[in-house]
């Protein structure tokens, strides 16, 4: 009985959209039992967004063992502060808020990493000539969206790459969906400019 | 240029960026439980108070510590390829005069012993050590506070030595029994008991040495996953690799081998 109530949260979380008309209210069945320690909800949790979460952590990343690490310290951290999940929003956006927070930090800090054994002159440059006629377009989108800022480079992974709508971002990263709209334009922008010289040599 | 022709290139590669392979969802799940029991432990043992050391203890503690030295050798006439290792580590310890002593040392019985009467004799032993080592934080906890004498110190380290001995002893015993498929409900509770000791003294003074206190932390994550094993008693190979792979990456027995040659020798045993 337990588990057939426990699949139904599952689906419901996993439907996109989510069909059932009372999400909020599966959601806050699903934390309770969680906060009572129950394993087969914890685990239903988990199962419900892990997915999701995951592809994004590695679309963020790029690394399976980066995707990994945030996934699950992002899952630890949910389950730690389960308590303070209110219901303002999904439980969807509360975890995917404290994933994002996760993955940019974790990022910052292999960033730093990186640039202890990197130099500038290693990176790649999007000004360089021996990178601008590489001729591989996905190559060159690529670094071009490696090299979006902190702030426009989630919103495009987001919307762009994995099909969040600006409510999700919005609610994900805490800010106004018209700033959600706004930096997708501006992220947009940006990567045309990358793409230009490649998009002129084949729009003939 | 055609910014309608860019959108489209901008839509197709976007798709291909970063794309994920498939989700590991059992080995995530795995390590995000081991990880919240491990801070579970870390959290509680905040709370609780430093315990003190029973001088008396110590004696009964130093003679005990030989089973450990003993332990291995006995795994590895029992099982003579998986023990090796272990084995080659024992013949580095020299147990000391007095611990050489003790019963357990003074038994060649335990060669020809069966595979459960060796496991039960070792398990009795560090049962024993466990005993003792729970009765120790007992006393402790009553106490009211303050630095314990040198004497008591060192009693404290040869309780510690030999609960690490006894745990090397155990996992030794499981890798062998579970590569076997052997897993039974002895070894569960001997993991059982095992993991509580090393519970307990991951709130004792043991963790005020950073080194002891990473060991414990990891020798805690690696008991709890194999008495989950045991207990479950699946023979699940994934489960099996993920141990192995706990063991491994945090190179447990190195750490115990070390620990407990090095400590043994500083403590003049």
């Amino acid at each position: 009985m337990l588990l057939a109530r426990i699949n139904v949260v599952t689906e419901a979380a996993n439907a996109q959209p989510c069909p059932d008309p009372h999400p909020r209210l599966l959601d806050r069945q699903l934390v309770s039992r969680c906060l009572a320690q129950d394993p087969v909800a914890e685990r239903a949790l988990y199962d419900a967004h892990v997915d999701r979460l995951y592809r994004l952590m590695y679309r963020m990343t790029g690394d399976a063992d980066l995707a990994a690490d945030f996934t699950q310290e992002s899952f630890i951290r949910a389950f730690e502060r389960l308590d303070q999940f209110r219901g303002d929003s999904s439980l969807a956006t509360w975890l995917h808020t404290i994933a994002v927070s996760v993955a940019l930090n974790g990022m910052r800090k292999v960033k730093r990493i990186q640039a202890r054994t990197e130099t500038i002159d290693d990176l790649p440059s999007l000004t360089t000539e021996a990178f601008r006629f590489t001729g591989d377009l996905k190559a060159r989108l690529h670094a071009a969206i490696d090299a979006l800022s902190e702030k426009l480079r989630p919103v495009f992974v987001m919307h762009d790459v994995e099909g969040y709508t600006h409510e999700e971002i919005a609610g994900s990263l805490g800010i106004p969906i018209g700033t959600s709209k706004a930096r997708l334009f501006d992220a947009r922008a940006k990567l045309r400019v990358a793409l230009a010289p490649f998009a002129g040599d084949r729009a003939v | 240029m055609n910014d309608d022709r860019i959108d489209e290139l901008l839509s197709e590669g976007a798709r291909d960026y970063n794309q994920p392979g498939s989700v590991p969802r059992e080995e995530m799940w795995a390590r995000i439980e081991a990880s919240r029991r491990a801070r579970a432990v870390r959290a509680e043992t905040r709370t609780r108070k430093t315990i003190w050391v029973w001088p008396s203890v110590g004696m009964a503690a130093a003679a005990i510590l030989a089973v450990g030295i003993t332990i291995g050798r006995g795994i590895e006439r029992a099982a003579p390829s998986a023990a090796a290792p272990v084995a080659a580590n024992q013949t580095r310890l020299q147990p000391a005069p007095d611990s050489a002593q003790t019963p357990s040392t003074q038994r060649p019985t335990t060669t020809v012993a069966s595979r459960d009467s060796l496991i039960n004799e070792l398990r009795e032993q560090t049962r024993n050590t466990d005993r003792r080592a729970h009765e120790l934080a007992a006393t402790r906890d009553l106490a009211s506070g303050g630095e314990p004498a040198a004497e008591t110190n060192l009693a404290y380290h040869l309780v510690v030595l030999q609960h690490l001995a006894g745990s090397e002893a155990m996992i030794t015993a499981f890798r062998t029994a579970a590569h076997r498929g052997e897993m039974d409900a002895q070894l569960a509770s001997w993991s059982r008991e095992l993991l509580s000791t090393t519970r307990m003294l991951e709130a004792s003074a043991a963790t005020r040495d950073p080194t002891m206190k990473r060991l414990l932390e990891d020798l805690d994550l690696v008991m709890a996953q194999i008495v989950q094993y045991a207990t479950h008693g699946t023979n699940n190979s994934e489960e099996l690799d993920l141990i192995e792979q706990s063991i491994t990456t945090r190179g447990v027995m190195g750490k115990l081998r070390g620990t407990v040659s090095a400590r043994n020798a500083a403590a003049g045993t």
